[in-house]
């Protein structure tokens, strides 16, 4: 599917990770544009994950184009990641680590800031709108390895809202939440995505996914099998069937 | 600097030298034990042991061999575990040992042609015989480290927090680490006479594990860690002069001391909720 005006555009990309003999992503051609919410769905090891990092430029392209929010991933990667909120999978942090929740969420405009500068008043409100957004501007002063499972992955995602990005990569951004923080999620998810910001979310929870227009894709053995638009509830079987055909194929 | 305090010179000088290296040291080993990179300062350390050794041997300047020689093994570490495909512990394994091995080999063989003492003095420091242009060389190296955090405070915390987040942020990782390793290198090779090949990681470690042990903050850890070792340091020293005890052993010791009793203190092992 081409998107007019898109904030990602890949064309024909592979990457392969060091030491590979094959590519981990195969001929990938991906549009996206401004306020589309994307879900990425397939079988485990089939390069969800290594497509955001293509898409975020830490994974070096070994073919094709990627261009992200104007940028071209392979020569400016840390320009694209200045623009693009990316929330990683699976973190959790020790109990000694010595950061406060308002810490780690003002590190999200670090990148932005430039080297040698200090974060200005700014980037503080910036940070306190992200907490904000979360609903977690209690948790503020708070050590984060104090915090719950569910708690650090809102930390997290309020660290990638932090810089104000046009494009949000989320790796599994449901997993460690309750339902009540899933509800509240996603209700943030469709208000980002109707101002404008495009939302790819890599996940396997497609329950209560944000009221709004849902592209699928669905990715198989490092290829997409499967690009369309669909209804939230029927993310599911779409998946579903789309995994199936692929196993079978 | 200090003669004002201090009048006795030898003593002045030790606590000088003792004061700024255990400044840089605990300033350099907050980053290095949140980083989880201790193993590289291991090595370093005994990398810059090894070339000051081989210095010392050839009658070349010491300092400047222990640097060449650190900084040399920092950039080893990453394209060694690339392309012998190892991990980086075991590359960094190979490095200690190799290290060790000629800085064992060196002072073995002076000691057979008569060159013993002044090879002990790399192994256990010397605080005594220091000359003032070594004292003004730590006093850099300590103004370095401290300009080195505070410039780069920002890009050092994002990846003390985490490497990967930190990349995803865009921070440019790379360039602050290898920045960092040749600061870390530097350090080393510069206290390395006065703490001694053995014991320079007990002040690159043990000032920011007892900050660890207080502060819920880097921004704390960096403040406490430089104070702590800054009082155990000069006290190690003055203790030493004062009762003909080898210095850097001395207050190696008393680090350790203060480590397991600020373990104990700790408030973070402590329940504090009372019903009401």
């Amino acid at each position: 599917m081409a998107s007019s005006d898109p904030v990602i555009l890949l064309e024909n990309v592979y990457t392969a990770y060091e030491g590979a003999d094959r590519p981990t992503l195969t001929d990938i051609s991906l549009s996206v544009g401004k306020g589309e919410f994307v879900i990425i769905g397939g079988p485990n090891g089939a390069g969800k994950t290594t497509l955001l990092e293509t898409i975020n430029g830490m994974l070096p392209l070994t073919h094709g184009k990627a261009v992200v929010c104007g940028h071209d991933v392979r020569g400016n990667g840390v320009g694209v990641r200045r623009r693009v909120g990316y929330l990683l999978q699976n973190f959790a942090f020790d109990p000694l680590t010595p950061f406060t929740v308002e810490e780690v969420v003002l590190m999200g405009r670090f990148g932005t800031i430039g080297l040698f500068r200090k974060p200005g008043k700014e980037d503080h409100e910036a940070a306190k709108r992200a907490l904000q957004l979360l609903g977690i501007e209690d948790l503020a002063s708070r050590p984060i390895g104090q915090l719950s499972g569910g708690q650090q992955q809102k930390v997290l995602l309020a660290q990638s809202l932090a810089r104000d990005p046009d494009v949000l990569l989320l790796d599994e951004p449901f997993s460690n939440l309750d339902m009540f923080a899933r509800e509240a999620i996603n209700c943030l998810l469709s208000r980002l995505v109707a101002s404008g910001i495009a939302v790819i979310i890599v996940s396997h929870a497609f329950d209560d996914l944000p009221d709004c227009r849902v592209r699928v894709v669905v990715m198989h053995d490092g290829r997409i099998s499967l690009d369309r638009e669909c209804l939230p509830a029927d993310v599911g079987l779409l998946i579903r069937n789309a995994g199936s055909a692929s196993l079978n194929a | 600097m200090l003669e004002f305090i201090i009048q006795n010179n030898i003593v002045c000088h030790a606590v000088e030298a003792m004061l700024f290296a255990s400044i840089a040291c605990a300033v350099l080993g907050v980053i290095i034990t949140q980083v989880q990179i201790s193993s590289i300062g291991f090595t370093m350390a005994h990398a810059a042991f090894a070339g000051a050794a081989v210095g010392m041997f050839l009658s070349l300047n010491v300092t400047i061999c222990a640097i060449v020689a650190g900084v040399c093994v920092a950039f080893l570490i990453g394209p060694l575990s690339d392309k012998a495909r190892v991990s980086p512990d075991t590359a960094l394994g190979l490095l200690f040992g190799i290290s060790m091995a000629v800085a064992i080999f060196f002072i073995a063989y002076m000691q057979t042609i008569g060159q013993g003492f002044s090879a002990m003095g790399l192994l256990f420091g010397d605080v005594i015989s220091l000359y003032r242009e070594e004292i003004y060389l730590l006093a850099i190296i300590c103004v370095v480290s401290v300009v080195f955090v505070v410039v780069l405070y920002k890009e050092i915390t994002g990846i003390i927090f985490n490497k990967r987040i930190a990349e995803s942020v865009g921070i440019q990782v790379k360039p602050v680490y290898y920045a960092l390793l040749f600061v870390i290198a530097l350090t080393v090779a510069l206290c390395l006479p006065i703490i001694g090949g053995l014991l320079i990681y007990v002040w690159l470690v043990t000032p920011a594990a007892i900050a660890l042990q207080f502060c819920y903050r880097l921004s704390a850890m960096f403040v406490v860690a430089p104070i702590v070792a800054a009082a155990i340091s000069v006290s190690g020293a003055l203790a030493g002069l004062e009762y003909s005890l080898p210095v850097a052993p001395l207050t190696a010791v008393l680090f350790s001391i203060v480590f397991i009793a600020a373990v104990f203190l700790s408030p973070k092992r402590r329940v504090t909720f009372r019903k009401s």
